[in-house]
């Protein structure tokens, strides 16, 4: 059974929380993008991925948290993630995605761990010819 | 809870069990397990150069194929629908997840370039090969087809990649990307024909994720499969020497 990705936005303190409900795949691209423009307008200090309510995830799905990754990178902005089962963190781990995104086991600690440096993050920039 | 338990079910089955490095049994004749055996799996992030999404597809009658039987197809026969002068040696068992393949790629000046990939996702409807260290670019390849409009489907083939090494990126950007551009929209169009479409119209999408090059990554270099492809082959006039030297009489 797939059900949609629904991505709600909220606050705490200067770390903004993307709370993703639901399977993560292609019809979540639309509700991530507007989740993550929501979520990065007032410039937080991090922003944190809350998977305690997604179902699936499929490669597509995975490939949409890359982008996110990405978006990060641009200004320098930490992500962080948690709420993954024992099976996603692995997946994590194979996709590698765990080396560029710090998963912690709880909310708080998601959102009181200290911002890591730019480095390890992604970004975007838009454009579409080769160079 | 049921939702849940049938999403980690399936979970398992449709995705690649974690391995620290590629094993692969003996090779398929005529391929060369040069450069996946050992091999770490490189996602899109821990490439090189400037990320990019490549989007190639091709719309189907539905009357021909739905997009479950397009896959099955797909999978089933998947080194067919590689452009010629290329191979994918698919492993024994086909498209399955965790499944390594290996292949020979044709490049500019005769070079064959062999590398390979692991199947890292698959399910009816779609499937994912990530690449190992050394091959040419760092990500995922995803093959997928959607129901479009009510009486289309849409096969599309998704890369998501960053050049592995600096030289590898200077490989794209003086011609590789054509080429590769050239590669995939030739097995779409190789695809739609066994499906009776002979002049299919492949749309390509191209959107740059991440302009900036990872400098810190340029020691993936080590592991490049265009400079261990190109000794090997240097060396072939050496391996044949020995070979028939140690074939010959008294020895």
């Amino acid at each position: 059974m797939t059900t949609e990705t629904a991505a709600g936005v909220r606050r705490r303190g200067r770390v903004a929380l993307i709370d993703l409900v639901g399977d993560v795949n292609a019809a979540a691209a639309d509700n991530l993008d507007h989740a993550w423009a929501e979520a990065t307008a007032d410039g937080p200090d991090a922003v944190v991925l809350n998977f305690a309510g997604t179902g699936y995830i499929n490669s597509t799905g995975i490939a949409l948290i890359v982008g996110l990754l990405a978006k990060a990178r641009a200004g320098g902005l930490p992500i962080r993630a948690f709420g993954l089962s024992p099976h996603y963190r692995e997946i994590f781990e194979i996709t590698r995605l765990a080396d560029f995104l710090a998963i912690t086991g709880d909310e708080d600690s998601a959102v009181g761990a200290a911002p890591r440096d730019a480095d390890s993050a992604m970004g975007t920039t838009g454009g579409t010819s080769y160079g | 809870m049921a939702d849940i338990d049938d999403a980690t079910e399936r979970s398992t089955t449709n995705w690649a069990k974690k391995v620290d490095r590629l094993t692969l049994g003996s090779a398929p004749a005529g391929a060369v397990n040069l450069n996946v055996e050992g091999r770490r799996l490189t996602g899109p992030l821990q490439g090189f150069g400037t990320m990019w999404q490549k989007t190639y597809r091709v719309r189907l009658p539905r009357d021909v194929v739905e997009p479950r039987a397009l896959i099955a197809t797909w999978k089933e026969r998947f080194p067919e629908f590689w452009p010629g002068g290329n191979r994918f040696y698919a492993p024994l068992t086909g498209i399955a997840p965790g499944e390594v393949a290996l292949l020979n790629l044709a490049l500019p000046g005769r070079l064959t370039l062999s590398t390979g990939v692991m199947v890292l996702y698959a399910d009816e409807e779609s499937f994912t090969l990530m690449t190992p260290q050394g091959h040419m670019f760092a990500g995922w390849i995803t093959f997928s087809a959607v129901p479009a409009g009510d009486d289309g489907v849409m096969a599309q083939v998704q890369v998501l990649m960053r050049a592995s090494d600096p030289i590898f990126e200077l490989g794209l950007m003086l011609g590789g990307h054509a080429q590769e551009d050239r590669f995939w929209q030739e097995t779409l169009t190789r695809l739609a024909a066994a499906h009776g479409l002979a002049s299919a119209s492949v749309q390509t999408t191209v959107i740059c994720v991440d302009r900036k090059r990872q400098w810190s990554k340029w020691r993936n270099v080590w592991h490049s499969s265009a400079i261990r492809s190109s000794i090997y082959t240097l060396g072939a006039p050496v391996r044949l020497i020995r070979s028939r030297l140690s074939r010959s009489p008294g020895n």
